[in-house]
C-alpha cells in the first residue's frame, strides 16, 4: 500500500488510525495515540519487563509477530543497529488489517525498521541470524510449538526472548496442555500452554546454554498465567543480558522449578 | 539358523517351529499387542505401513494376515551407530518367507508425495520423538483409513488434554527426549489433523501405563468400525 508522501493532518492520522484494529497502543503524536487493545500502561510494564536490562545496542534483531510493531520500534529506540518486523497472521488477516497499520505506525514514527510478510512456520536459516530474536506472544497460537522453536533457534545468534501463555506451571514435571476449538479465551488461535519446566527441557535441547526466566508482570492477585524467558547461545556475548535484575532467574539451577510452581500454587 | 545369531534382536520373532530370536520384547508380549492392533480389524488386500518397525513384528504380521503390501519403516532404530536393525528385519522377512518391504524413514519427512496406505501402524510413537506433533501431521498425509497408534501414556490425572515430556531409555541404549500424551490430548489431536473416529484402549500387557489408539478418515467403511469392541472405548462418540 502507498503511504501519503506528505505529512498527514492531526485529523487526517486520526481517520487513518480509524480504519485499524489495533492491539497495540503506540503513541504517534502528542496527543495522539493508537486504539490498541493493548494499553499504553500495559505496554510499558512489558517492555519494562521483557526488554530493560537487554544491550541492544548496535544489535541485529528479528520479531517474530510483530503485529502493530510496539516491540520493533521500541528495540530501535534502545538502539539496535537493524530491526526487522515479521507476521503473517494479523497482517493478513481481514479483521486486523496488522500490516497496513503497523506500517502507518513505523512511517509516522519515522523508525528505519525493515518489515517481511512471513509465518513463523515457514521461517529457515535463509532468513539470516540475528543477535536477538523477539518471539513475543507467538508460542501458544501454534499447532506445533515445536516446530517453530526449532526454527527461531536457527536464527538466533545470541538471545532469544519468549514471551508465553503457561499452564501446569504449578507443576515441576515438563507438560503442556493442548486447547482445542476456542477452549482458552475463546480465541480458536490459542493451541498449547507450556509449563517452565517444559520450555527449559525444549530449550535445552534445542541447544540454548543458559535460560533465564521471569514472570510476567501480572497485577497482583491474577493468575501467573505468563512467562518469559531469555534464552543465550552457547556463542553469546554475555554483555548482551549483563543489565537484568534479580527478578530473572536461571531455570536449571537447583530448586528453581519447584520454586516457580510454588509461587504459582500460591 | 546361524544367521539368527549375527544379530542384536529387539523383537522375539518366530522364525519357525523351534527358531524364536532372542529379542527384549518376548513372542508372547508382541503376540498380544499383534492382537490387541489388528484384531479388530481385516486386513485382507491392504496397504500397510510400518512406521518404527524396529525388526519388524507388526509389518510381518499384517503380511501374514493377507495384507497386499507392507512398508516396513523406522528411523532411529536404523539408524543409529552400529544399529543392525534394519538387516534383522530384512533377514526375518527373508527367513519367514514373507515379502515386505523396507524403508529408512522419519515420519516427520512423509507428506501426501509419498503415497498413502489404508492402515498406518506406529508403535512406540511419541515415547521417542522430540517433534510428535510433525510426526502426527506425517502419519495423517499417508493414511488413506485408519491410523494405529500405540504410545506411553502421562497426565491420567488430568481430565484436561495433556501431553507430558521424558527422557527415557530405549531398548537400543540410547536416551531420548520424547513424549507422553494423555488419551485426551491424542483425540483432540487426531481429531485436528481430520480424523473422524477415535478409539481408545489400554495396553494389553504395560496396563495404563501405555495406550493404543485407533483413528479412522470419515469416509472409512461402516463395517471398518465393528472390531472395535471392548476393551475398545469410543473417545469420540461415546455411547
Amino acid at each position: 500500500m502507498d503511504l501519503p508522501k506528505t505529512p498527514l493532518s492531526n485529523s487526517a492520522l486520526l481517520n487513518r488510525i480509524k480504519q485499524f484494529y489495533w492491539f497495540h497502543s503506540i503513541p504517534l503524536r502528542p496527543g495522539i495515540t493508537t486504539y490498541g487493545a493493548k494499553t499504553e500502561e500495559i505496554l510499558a510494564q512489558e517492555e519494562q519487563a521483557i526488554m530493560s536490562g537487554i544491550d541492544f545496542q548496535g544489535r541485529t534483531v528479528l520479531d517474530v509477530g510483530a503485529w502493530n510493531g510496539y516491540f520493533s520500534f521500541s528495540a530501535k529506540r534502545h538502539g539496535a543497529a537493524r530491526v526487522l518486523a515479521t507476521d503473517s497472521f494479523t497482517w493478513t488477516e481481514p479483521k486486523f488489517r496488522g500490516q497496513e497499520a503497523f506500517e502507518l505506525a513505523r512511517a509516522e514514527l519515522g523508525l528505519d525498521i525493515e518489515s517481511l510478510l512471513i509465518d513463523p512456520t515457514k521461517i529457515t536459516p535463509e532468513l539470516g541470524s540475528f543477535d536477538i530474536v523477539m518471539f513475543l506472544g507467538v508460542l501458544y497460537h501454534l499447532f506445533d510449538p515445536i516446530d517453530v522453536l526449532q526454527r527461531v533457534r536457527a536464527v538466533t545468534g545470541q538471545l532469544l526472548l519468549v514471551e508465553t501463555h503457561q499452564d501446569l506451571a504449578d507443576r515441576t514435571q515438563p507438560g503442556m496442555v493442548f486447547y482445542p476449538g476456542a477452549i482458552l479465551n475463546n480465541d480458536p488461535t490459542n493451541w498449547w500452554g507450556p509449563n517452565p519446566a517444559l520450555m527449559l527441557h525444549l530449550l535445552q535441547a534445542l541447544g540454548f546454554a543458559r535460560i533465564l526466566y521471569r514472570h510476567y508482570p501480572h497485577p497482583p492477585g491474577t493468575p501467573l498465567n505468563r512467562g518469559i524467558y531469555a534464552c543465550l547461545t552457547p556463542e553469546a556475548d554475555p554483555a548482551i543480558i549483563a543489565g537484568l535484575g534479580p527478578e530473572w532467574r536461571e531455570l536449571d539451577a537447583p530448586g528453581v522449578i519447584p520454586t516457580l510452581a510454588a509461587e504459582v500454587r500460591r | 539358523m546361524s544367521g539368527v545369531a549375527s544379530f542384536r534382536w529387539l523383537q522375539s520373532l518366530r522364525l519357525g517351529p523351534d527358531l524364536v530370536t532372542p529379542g527384549v520384547q518376548n513372542e508372547a508380549e508382541l503376540a498380544r499387542m499383534e492382537e490387541a492392533l489388528f484384531g479388530p480389524i481385516n486386513l485382507a488386500g491392504a496397504d500397510v505401513i510400518e512406521v518404527g518397525a524396529w525388526n519388524g513384528a507388526f509389518s510381518l504380521a499384517a503380511k501374514r494376515r493377507g495384507a497386499a503390501r507392507v512398508l516396513a519403516t523406522d528411523h532411529l532404530a536404523w539408524t543409529l551407530p552400529g544399529s543392525d536393525a534394519k538387516a534383522a528385519t530384512e533377514f526375518a522377512a527373508q527367513a519367514s518367507g514373507l515379502a515386505i518391504e523396507t524403508r529408512v524413514m522419519d515420519p516427520r519427512g512423509f507428506g501426501k508425495y509419498f503415497g498413502q496406505f489404508h492402515v498406518v501402524v506406529a508403535t512406540e510413537f511419541f515415547t521417542q520423538l522430540f517433534n510428535p506433533i510433525a510426526a502426527l501431521k506425517g502419519l495423517r498425509a499417508i493414511t488413506s483409513r485408519l491410523l494405529l497408534i500405540e504410545t506411553i501414556q502421562d497426565g491420567m490425572e488430568e481430565s484436561r488434554p495433556v501431553m507430558m515430556a521424558h527422557n527415557l531409555p530405549t531398548a537400543y541404549g540410547a536416551t531420548v527426549a520424547g513424549w507422553a500424551p494423555n488419551p485426551e490430548a491424542v483425540k483432540h489431536m487426531l481429531q485436528e489433523l481430520g480424523f473422524d473416529r477415535i478409539f481408545h484402549r489400554d495396553h494389553p500387557t504395560a496396563g495404563r501405563g501405555r495406550g493404543l489408539y485407533a483413528a479412522l478418515l470419515r469416509d472409512t467403511p461402516d463395517e471398518a468400525l465393528t472390531g472395535f469392541v471392548a476393551p475398545w472405548r469410543s473417545l469420540t462418540h461415546p455411547g
